[in-house]
């Protein structure tokens, strides 16, 4: 495994902190959160950010603090060992790019759900909506393009695939994933203790469910 | 117990302070767009600074009482009128059941704020009521005030020894034209050199496309020296990125978390409040400046402010 060589660059009142590795992203992640002088630490695919109050210490001085956390050595690749199984129905028009992805794979459309379940995807992070949640797949997958024109209504618990990344929207909101699915399940509750259902780190598992099931897990998390 | 919205505007939202330690799950950090006018508001009413107040957007929005209230009014609107007659901004105003509050249009400049003594009932959640539109979360119903909507009050008694009015020197000078004081993003030494030197040579200006996410800057365009494709990584308010079109864009509130486009510039927490006063036609002067003097900067412009606010913070 590379050193943690991380480069460090001050912005105002956050620290953008690049990785050489996208596999240390979450061990540094939980380096930090020990720390208390960070109002945020929001992981990206291949970086962290650390937000502070420069009322309470200067740039300066939260940089080298950041150094001295993060010198020598690097963080143990440490895997939450959380497994989620999600469970997505991909019928119809619940998957209206299912023929587009297919094509894209070069399979037909009715194996395409069977291809997506048989793949470990792991959480790289959350952005974009709260709950929002980019997964990476373990396989190397065809190119798969963002849509031409972006959709303006992408409905909650969809499942979009770009590549070897797939997502599932967290929120109804304009985007330009190709969809293949939707899931039931609630991706961000704030009434929770925990409010979103995935973390960064997280192995994720699909699970094909019909759309009558998909109907009735539906009614039960809305109740 | 409440007020009625009379006249909602173009935007009115219930916006106090941000969310703040919830950026890992996607969460931004919404609350007041300027963060100054909503202190100074508040403060008005004897509240504490990020308590949720009523934010308004560029038009006029008018307001049903149905109790006493004392109110502050700060921001760019153009009149206060209580039953018609005229009032001044940034003066404590009490009012009695019955009547009825019009805000004036913001001009120049963009967001006013009515602060009220008595509390307006607000979803809460994450620690906080302020409204995040994109996911209907917090504020009322997640959603902007339509007119018609009915806004519960509690705790309406009428305070006794209100600030009474905000001291000249503090109140903030609304204007079209604005400086904005930046440093270098992470991505800026991946560009040309003349990148930054770009952005801050002649105003830009702020585009149709402006909302509580973001601005569409229209000016110069930038190009990136090399391939403009990075794994996403996260972005604040303030960030200023660069997507491939080269016509920057500049976060608000509302940003999301995390974003893929090169984030070449951010504007500093001193100046950040500001970027909630620009409205499409507002120009943007640039100034580049480093972190240490940035650091100055907030601190100084904390001190001045604590003289009458007490403890504060921008965000």
């Amino acid at each position: 495994m590379a050193e943690l060589d991380p480069t460090i660059h001050i912005c105002d009142d956050w620290i953008h902190i690049g990785l050489p590795d996208r596999k240390m992203v979450p061990a540094v992640q939980t380096t930090l959160t020990a720390g208390e002088q960070w109002t945020e630490i929001v992981p990206g695919l291949d970086s962290i950010a650390v937000q502070f109050d420069p009322a309470l210490i200067s740039p300066d001085d939260a940089a080298e603090s950041l150094r001295d956390r993060l010198a020598g050595k690097p963080p143990k690749l440490k895997y939450s060992e959380n497994i989620v199984v999600i469970p997505v129905c991909y019928e119809d028009n619940l998957a209206p790019d299912m023929k587009y992805v297919a094509e894209k794979l070069g399979i037909p459309p009715v194996s395409v759900p069977s291809w997506h379940t048989a793949q470990a995807h792991r959480v790289a992070m959350l952005g974009f909506m709260p709950g929002f949640a980019y997964l990476e797949s373990s396989e190397e997958i065809a190119d798969i393009g963002r849509l031409a024109s972006p959709r303006q209504l992408v409905k909650a618990g969809s499942i979009g695939i770009i590549g070897r990344q797939s997502c599932i929207y967290s929120f109804d909101s304009p985007g330009g994933w190709p969809i293949i699915g939707r899931t039931p399940l609630r991706l961000f509750d704030p009434a929770k203790p925990r409010p979103a259902l995935l973390s960064a780190g997280d192995t994720v598992r699909f699970q094909s469910i019909s759309r009558h099931a998909f109907d009735r897990l539906q009614q039960d998390q809305q109740q | 117990m409440s007020i009625e919205i009379l006249n909602a505007g173009l935007q009115t939202t219930l916006q106090g302070a941000p969310f703040t330690g919830h950026r890992h799950l996607g969460m931004p950090a919404a609350g007041a767009a300027d963060c100054l006018s909503l202190a100074l508001a508040n403060f008005l009413v004897g509240k504490p600074q990020g308590a949720v107040a009523v934010e308004i957007t560029l038009t006029k929005a008018a307001f049903g009482f149905r109790a006493p209230c004392s109110i502050g009014v700060v921001g760019p609107a153009e009149y206060i009128r209580i039953n018609g007659q005229d009032r001044p901004r940034h003066e404590t105003l009490t009012l009695a059941a019955g009547d009825t509050l019009d805000i004036g249009p913001g001009r120049p400049g963009c967001r006013t704020y009515l602060a009220l003594s008595a509390d307006l009932e607000a979803d809460s959640l994450l620690g906080g009521q302020s409204t995040y539109l994109a996911a209907g979360l917090g504020g009322f119903h997640g959603r902007a005030l339509r007119d018609g909507d009915i806004i519960p009050l509690s705790r309406p008694a009428l305070p006794q020894n209100l600030a009474g009015s905000t001291p000249s020197g503090l109140r903030p000078h609304y204007s079209d034209d604005h400086v904005l004081r930046i440093t270098p993003g992470p991505e800026a030494g991946k560009a040309s050199d003349e990148i930054l030197k770009n952005l801050c040579l002649r105003p830009y200006s702020v585009g149709a496309r402006a909302s509580r996410m973001g601005i569409a800057l229209e000016g110069a365009l930038l190009r990136m020296g090399q391939s403009s494709d990075m794994p996403s990584a996260a972005v604040f308010p303030g960030t200023i990125q660069l997507p491939p079109s080269g016509q920057p864009y500049l976060l608000g509130p509302d940003a999301q978390t995390t974003g893929g486009y090169p984030r070449i510039a951010q504007v500093i927490r001193a100046d950040r409040h500001l970027i909630g006063q620009l409205a499409p036609g507002s120009r943007i002067q640039f100034v580049e400046t480093t972190t240490e003097r940035a650091t100055d900067i907030y601190r100084e412009k904390l001190a001045l402010l604590s003289s009458w606010l007490g403890q504060i913070k921008l965000w």
